[in-house]
């Protein structure tokens, strides 16, 4: 009982002072919040989420390993589903349009410089919240819920298409018909429609097709805009699939959807953000 | 005088209201058409003695004269509408219409009398060769007046759009301006800046006054080069040495940086906003996403006769842009790039060059060859 009382929080933010100055102000406004994991890149972050499982994140949106956006679909991917989802605040310094995307989705944000009032009227609604959970202890709705919420802003979010910056958006809207693949010293030509999926690994996307498998230098950040949208869906945060290879799409007991493919024999779990992308007509 | 007034505005609204066009010009002109009338009507009473009352001669002045006018000033308008008139044209015009302004006038004046026409017409046309020729006399009189008249009125409008233009032009120079500005300064940049300030402020007020500092001289510059055609090198370093401390401050252990610039190349001019753009690139794309940091050196140098300004990182490198194991058209390179390219092709043609390159072992290396700049050699 008295453990659940303990609210634990994560802060992600690459820059020290800021970081600091966060911790600084919680310490004043929310004296008994632990904070529980301190970290500076994407990539800490989802790591120290997952092994703390708090219960409040605080997200920097511009972060280097990952964004805190990526950091909270990975998160509602991984999360173990026993566990409530957190709360997300994303953190943000001035950008119109990333001001304007979480306003339509209605996620928790602050802007920096963080102004004390707003953070503390952030506060007060995240204390309410877990109020409130504390007292329906027959969990076994909230966690459901709050996820549900997490990955319905994020649909959103991806939807409006957040721009790290500006080049994002008059980045070329051309479509790329051929993939150039180094293999050794040769360089192999890939028909776009030959290929059944992509997946993303740490610095490298493995393009599969029916033959073989070629690793090409990229991000799927980068190599999504160039690809025909109606052809080629992204159906995990790491894997975007050519919908013509798709045999029939397999949906588990627990909800789980994974794909089985027509000229391979592996297969595709589609995660939870992308399962709407599946259901019947 | 205040029913004079009062008439004068009532005047000129009702002139307001007509549409700009022939009737418009029409109505401007007929003050100066009745004094001209009765100028002719004077001279005829007491000059020609053709001895007819003097209401009588006013009569068939105004008829004559008006036909006169009317004719000719509709045959003009239907002959070069609103484009200034051949001036021989014109006045050949004037002398043939003004016969037949006088005939149709005097069967005018005489209808008005409800005098028999051909009689009339028989008794002025012993007065005919002095009445043509004052009438063509006064019809060159007035074509010329109006001719003027056209004439300032085309020079006015000429200079009210050479006005247009040139405050369009200087809008768009301000514009363009302002749109640097903004490029320069982003707001993204000064609100996360502002940020570590409050931090700073309240854990180590020294070196938030240290940063302040510095932010003052990185607005400041930035604000005097981007009014600036040319600047030395020595106070575009001296920009970059803000900008970088602000973001080494920014993004602590992160960012290293160093900057070397020879003395003697101190005073070099190079245009303004060319080697700041490409530090922030290497920042922006090169070591800001990359989670353990790295160094980011600026140097200048002569080689040959040519100013060569270097940008490298230790960042995340060309990545999809360089020539191997790439799937993105070469041909699209980052935008700020082509940007550089097109000014520097624009400042000094063939003679400058640019070129981005992957850095060894990781990072990228952006060089800049400039020829020096005349106004250097006579230093």
């Amino acid at each position: 009982m008295n453990k659940a009382t303990t609210i634990k929080a994560l802060i992600a933010e690459d820059e020290p002072i800021l970081s600091i100055t966060l911790q600084r102000m919680l310490g004043k406004l929310w004296p008994e919040l632990e904070l529980s994991s301190i970290v500076e890149n994407g990539i800490e972050a989802v790591q120290a989420a997952l092994s703390e499982l708090p219960d409040v994140l605080f997200l920097d949106i511009k972060m280097p390993g990952k964004t805190g956006l990526e950091v909270a679909q990975e998160l509602a991917e991984e999360w173990p589903s026993q566990r409530p989802f957190p709360m997300i605040v994303y953190v943000t310094a001035y950008d119109e349009f990333a001001v304007q995307a979480f306003e339509t989705c209605a996620a928790d944000y602050v802007l920096k410089p963080i102004s004390e009032e707003r953070l503390n009227k952030t506060m007060k609604r995240l204390q309410e919240h877990f109020q409130a959970r504390t007292k329906t202890q027959n969990d076994n709705q909230q966690p459901e819920t709050e996820i549900e919420r997490v990955i319905a802003q994020l649909r959103q979010l991806h939807q409006i298409q957040l721009p790290n910056s500006a080049e994002n958006i008059s980045q070329t809207t051309e479509k790329l018909s051929v993939i150039r693949a180094a293999v050794g010293n040769n360089i192999r030509l890939i028909p776009i429609e030959d290929v059944i999926y992509f997946e993303a690994t740490d610095k490298y996307i493995n393009v599969v097709t029916a033959e073989h498998s070629s690793l090409i230098r990229s991000s799927l950040r980068d190599l999504l805009p160039q690809l025909d949208n109606s052809l080629f869906w992204q159906i995990h945060r790491s894997t975007v699939v050519n919908i013509k290879q798709v045999q029939m799409a397999h949906k588990d007991d627990t909800g789980k959807i994974t794909l089985k493919l027509k000229h391979s024999d592996d297969k595709l779990s589609v995660s939870r953000i992308y399962a709407h992308l599946f259901k019947q007509m | 005088m205040r029913v004079v007034q009062q008439m004068r505005n009532q005047w000129q609204q009702l002139y307001q209201a007509l549409p700009d066009c022939l009737l418009k010009n029409i109505v401007s002109e007929i003050p100066s058409l009745l004094i001209i009338n009765l100028f002719c009507t004077i001279l005829v009473t007491y000059v020609m003695r053709n001895g007819s009352s003097l209401f009588e001669n006013w009569v068939f002045s105004n008829a004559i004269g008006s036909c006169c006018y009317l004719l000719i000033r509709t045959s003009s308008y239907f002959l070069w509408r609103s484009a200034p008139p051949n001036m021989f044209v014109f006045y050949l015009l004037c002398i043939l219409l003004a016969p037949i302004g006088y005939i149709i006038g005097s069967a005018l004046g005489a209808l008005i009398f409800s005098f028999p026409i051909n009689k009339v017409l028989h008794f002025q046309s012993s007065f005919i060769s002095a009445f043509v020729a004052m009438t063509s006399l006064v019809s060159v009189i007035a074509a010329w007046s109006f001719w003027k008249k056209i004439q300032i009125a085309e020079l006015i409008s000429t200079a009210e759009k050479e006005k247009a233009r040139t405050a369009s032009i200087e809008r768009q120079a301000m514009q363009a301006q302002l749109q640097l500005l903004q490029a320069q300064i982003e707001p993204h940049m000064l609100f996360n800046t502002l940020a570590n300030l409050q931090g700073l402020i309240a854990i180590d007020p020294e070196r938030a006054q240290h940063m302040l500092a510095q932010l003052i001289v990185y607005l400041r510059a930035t604000l005097s080069s981007s009014r600036a055609e040319n600047i030395c090198l020595k106070q575009e370093f001296t920009l970059i040495q803000a900008y970088l401390d602000l973001l080494a401050i920014r993004m602590g252990k992160r960012l290293r940086y160093t900057l070397h610039l020879p003395s003697e190349l101190e005073q070099e001019k190079v245009p303004p906003m060319l080697l700041q753009p490409l530090v922030e690139n290497a920042i922006k794309h090169g070591l800001e996403p990359k989670v353990e940091g790295g160094t980011i050196s600026i140097s200048a140098s002569k080689q040959h006769d040519q100013l060569v300004l270097v940008v490298s990182d230790t960042g995340l490198g060309l990545a999809f842009n360089s020539q191997e194991n790439n799937i993105i058209d070469t041909d699209h390179p980052h935008v700020g790039n082509a940007n550089i390219r097109e000014r520097l092709l624009a400042l000094f043609g063939e003679q400058a060059k640019f070129s981005l390159q992957p850095n060894n072992p990781e990072g990228a290396v952006a060089t800049i060859t400039l020829p020096v700049l005349a106004s250097n050699l006579s230093m």
